[in-house]
């Protein structure tokens, strides 16, 4: 046996493990190795001084400490298993969670960048949050822009006759949560405002609602945003395209003798080959035939007060919350379905028209 | 093994059932083994007891786990072990054991000790009737991988048996023999470096 073999088992033979032929061998090899037989007293002097090496006494207060600190384990323990507790989960439960959570953020994403445009197309008016897909309400938009403009024009030739109020300027700028509750905050104080202004007269609610879009204007005509306006070219000239086969247009009247326009309402629209559909309050709702539309729009505007004789005119698009009879409604839709994009041969393209009456 | 006789099963099912008194009964118990594996492993009084009150605070939120209640004593020492070895990481990371080394001040009980008195003229008798074995060893020990040291600490210092090793760390006898031989050869070399 050579020395390292004999050296391997030095443990062994420490231990008094080694078979007794082995160990005979390797005491042989010791007697006559003395570089082994050196090694193997230092390596006995080791586990001597190893074996002897006796323990150590634990520290006073050592159980009094670990109560101390238990106790706090235990105050810290609520928070950090609300902290921790997600991560001791399966992942049968997480995972599923968090495909749900990125499908969420991804459809929030998109809807709000859907949402972008409208918001920066209207960035001062009342915070509401419309229907991002809706047509209807982009449409209520691009109305109010162009009204917006004309208005401005007409501002400009009278400088006192619509001001923004500093009130409705401040109103637009609220916070209002839902479209409907934000109409309804206008119509009390706008009410109010055109009292003051106004003598009584019945009204609708459409005038109220267009008054109200009037002073929203006016408060934007102040700050008009050039982006916006990029935005607003663009979305009219798409409408316009969308409404002129299908939204009727809205003519607003101001006159001074409501018996007389009516009449004379009455009679240019016959004239014009056309019929009243409904009649409620100050609004009517006439149908005519498209070819005849710009010379009527011409003759009523002849019916307007001559000193503010501007006719404002804005093309809407009749949404379902159109103020009109439910019967009349069904008419329109009815209308609607009959007249075709592009006409058959023989048949006329009609146009519905609003008209709204307004007395000075 | 050198411990004590174990605690009785019916203490560790009260411990299991949340009795405190029967969880101090285990503390006084096993403290003196938890904490000298933990100061052999470590070098380190104060972070021995800290990690000895460690082990207690795991046993104690733990033990309603345990399955065997005979087999409590290898299931301490391996929450004892399993401890030592993150704090050994931990303590390495931070580079605590950097400055460490036969020639630093050794600590013992009584607080630190110049290394100047162990003197590289003595020999290890001299040592040893200074009663400087134990810091002797202890710092030689701290030389050693980490492993090699639990191999050591385990059998030679806790009296384990091969068969305890065995289960304790995973790995067949004949193994734990030689990888202990192997420790117990380094450590004579790392003590006759340090003497020399």
């Amino acid at each position: 046996m050579d020395c390292k073999k004999v050296r391997d088992r030095f443990s062994s033979l420490w231990e008094k493990e080694l078979m007794p032929s082995e160990e005979r061998i390797v005491r042989e090899h010791l007697s006559s190795c003395p570089e082994c037989r050196k090694e193997l007293e230092r390596f006995e002097k080791t586990m001597g001084w190893l074996r002897s090496a006796g323990e150590v006494e634990v520290p006073e207060g050592f159980l009094p400490e670990l109560y101390k600190k238990m106790e706090e384990r235990k105050r810290a323990a609520p928070a950090e298993k609300v902290r921790g507790r997600w991560f001791h989960f399966p992942l049968s439960l997480k995972l599923p969670a968090q495909a749900v959570a990125m499908v969420a953020i991804v459809f929030l994403v998109l809807y709000l960048t859907k949402m972008m445009p409208m918001e920066m197309y209207r960035p001062k008016e009342a915070k509401q949050t419309p229907s991002p897909l809706s047509v209807e309400k982009k449409t209520e938009q691009v109305l109010a822009q162009k009204e917006m403009e004309k208005e401005r024009r007409v501002l400009e030739t009278t400088p006192e006759a619509e001001l923004p109020r500093p009130k409705d300027v401040d109103l637009a700028k609220a916070p209002v949560p839902r479209e409907g509750r934000l109409e309804e905050a206008y119509v009390p104080q706008v009410k109010a405002e055109a009292k003051k202004e106004e003598p009584p007269s019945p009204k609708t609610d459409e005038v109220v609602a267009y008054q109200r879009i009037d002073s929203k204007e006016a408060a934007r005509a102040k700050a008009p945003s050039p982006r916006a306006g990029k935005i607003e070219k663009g979305w009219v000239a798409k409408k316009k395209s969308v409404m002129a086969s299908k939204a009727p247009q809205e003519i607003i009247l101001k006159i001074s003798d409501r018996g007389r326009a009516i009449s004379q309402l009455h009679e240019l629209v016959k004239q014009f080959g056309g019929e009243m559909v409904t009649i409620e309050g100050n609004v009517f709702l006439a149908s005519l035939p498209t070819a005849f539309l710009p010379g009527f729009e011409k003759e009523l505007a002849g019916l307007s007060v001559p000193t503010q004789a501007d006719k404002v005119a804005a093309e809407k698009q009749v949404t379902g919350s159109l103020r009109a009879a439910p019967g009349a409604k069904k008419e329109e839709v009815d209308e609607k379905s009959k007249e075709p994009e592009k006409p058959a041969a023989g048949q006329e393209s009609r146009s519905l028209v609003r008209i709204l009456l307004i007395q000075e | 093994m050198k411990a004590s006789p174990r605690v009785q099963k019916e203490v560790i099912e009260c411990c299991k059932a949340g009795d405190e008194k029967a969880f101090a009964e285990i503390v006084l118990h096993y403290q003196k083994k938890v904490f000298n594996i933990a100061y052999r492993m470590l070098g380190n009084l104060e972070e021995a007891k800290d990690l000895a009150q460690e082990v207690f605070i795991s046993v104690f939120e733990s033990i309603k786990d345990l399955k065997e209640e005979i087999k409590f004593d290898a299931w301490l020492t391996q929450i004892t072990l399993n401890h030592c070895r993150n704090r050994w990481k931990y303590l390495k990371r931070r580079q605590y054991f950097n400055s460490d080394s036969l020639d630093d001040p050794i600590e013992t009980e009584d607080g630190n000790m110049p290394k100047s008195i162990v003197d590289s003229s003595d020999n290890p008798e001299a040592l040893y009737e200074k009663k400087m074995v134990q810091q002797f060893i202890q710092s030689g020990l701290l030389k050693l991988k980490e492993d090699q040291r639990e191999l050591l600490v385990l059998r030679d210092l806790q009296g384990f048996s091969y068969e305890e090793m065995g289960e304790l760390l995973g790995l067949p006898e004949g193994t734990i023999k030689s990888k202990l031989h192997r420790a117990r050869m380094d450590l004579k070399e790392v003590l006759e470096r340090s003497a020399h």
